[in-house]
């Protein structure tokens, strides 16, 4: 299994992917142009930073700069941002709407791993999303009954979920 | 002074977690080095990761007159790959650049509190004589100058 390989032979590292959702979102008000310091101030990080990965974006050909120094997205650094954007928002979605994580914990969460899935799973995400806010019937039940779940575990603390291992007292044990 | 004391001591704790972490950019990067003018290169970063660190220093101690205590955010992890000294004196140059700019950007707001305002105005030549330094090298791909830097 080298699947956890995978998350570091990812194109797009933590660390880009969240340059770019920064640069975009501080460009939202300046026709896609973001300055450093704004940059490093929406990543809680210094403007150093900011600089030295923003060399690895330009490689890449996913940022530009102009003799201001000012930052935007490319139209390839775009097509790379808008899935990981998508995704955020189907994550926090999902864990918010469906599961009841807290909004907070949600956007922690969802910021963790939005670029970390493929995009084939986003999709199933959302169409999964879609079933269950469809007001279809069985979705609403669906939902409902699982909002009103508070199955508690078997004395035995096996079920067909554990296969032997309580995975619900591995969490507890490190919340 | 205009704005507000504390915006003011976080511009502060801001500026001061870019020296402090160009310090320990350049404390790192000297093992980094490799190739010709190594050995030069060192140098220059052994005297730059001081300066830098004075200069942290300097600014928390201007955070302590305003009457706050320095808070330091840093989020570093730097990798160990070689470098040569041009592609480590390119990044220095990004790094010192930022620094100049955050100091200017930071000027026009202390027209009130002249004691402030000059320390910054001598950290701008400082960081500006700094940069000079660091681009002529980068662009003539001179050696070196060994020069020690004032504190301001």
């Amino acid at each position: 299994m080298d699947t956890w390989k995978e998350f570091e032979a990812n194109e797009l590292t933590h660390s880009a992917a969240h340059h770019l959702l920064a640069i975009y979102e501080v460009g939202l008000a300046y026709g896609g142009w973001a300055r450093v310091s704004d940059i490093a101030r929406q990543l809680n990080i210094t403007r150093g930073s900011v600089s030295i990965n923003l060399r690895a974006l330009k490689k890449r050909a996913w940022v530009e700069t102009d003799d201001h120094h000012l930052v935007k997205l490319t139209p390839k650094g775009l097509k790379a941002a808008r899935p990981v954007m998508a995704k955020r928002v189907i994550l926090t979605a999902f864990l918010s709407d469906v599961l009841g994580v807290s909004d907070s914990q949600a956007e922690i969460d969802s910021c963790k791993i939005e670029h970390l899935i493929s995009h084939s799973t986003g999709q199933r995400l959302a169409q999964f999303l879609r079933f269950l806010t469809s007001g279809d019937a069985v979705a609403r039940d669906l939902v409902g009954r699982f909002r009103r779940f508070h199955g508690d575990c078997p004395k035995s603390r096996t079920c067909d979920m554990c296969k032997g291992h309580c995975l619900m007292d591995e969490l507890k044990r490190a919340i | 002074m205009r704005g507000d004391r504390t915006d003011v001591v976080e511009d502060l704790n801001r500026l001061m977690a870019e020296e402090a972490e160009a310090c320990l950019r350049y404390f790192q990067m000297r093992f980094r080095l490799r190739g010709k003018g190594r050995v030069a290169a060192e140098k220059f970063f052994e005297g730059a990761l001081k300066e830098t660190l004075e200069h942290a220093d300097a600014i928390a101690k201007q955070i302590r007159l305003l009457g706050h205590i320095p808070t330091l955010n840093i989020h570093l992890s730097l990798s160990g790959g070689p470098m040569r000294p041009e592609e480590a004196l390119a990044e220095a140059l990004e790094v010192e650049q930022q620094a100049l700019d955050a100091y200017q950007e930071f000027l026009p707001r202390l027209t009130d509190h002249s004691a402030l305002e000059d320390f910054i105005r001598k950290q701008i030549a400082v960081e500006t004589e700094h940069v000079q330094e660091i681009l002529d090298v980068v662009r003539a791909a001179a050696p070196l100058k060994l020069v020690p830097k004032p504190t301001p």
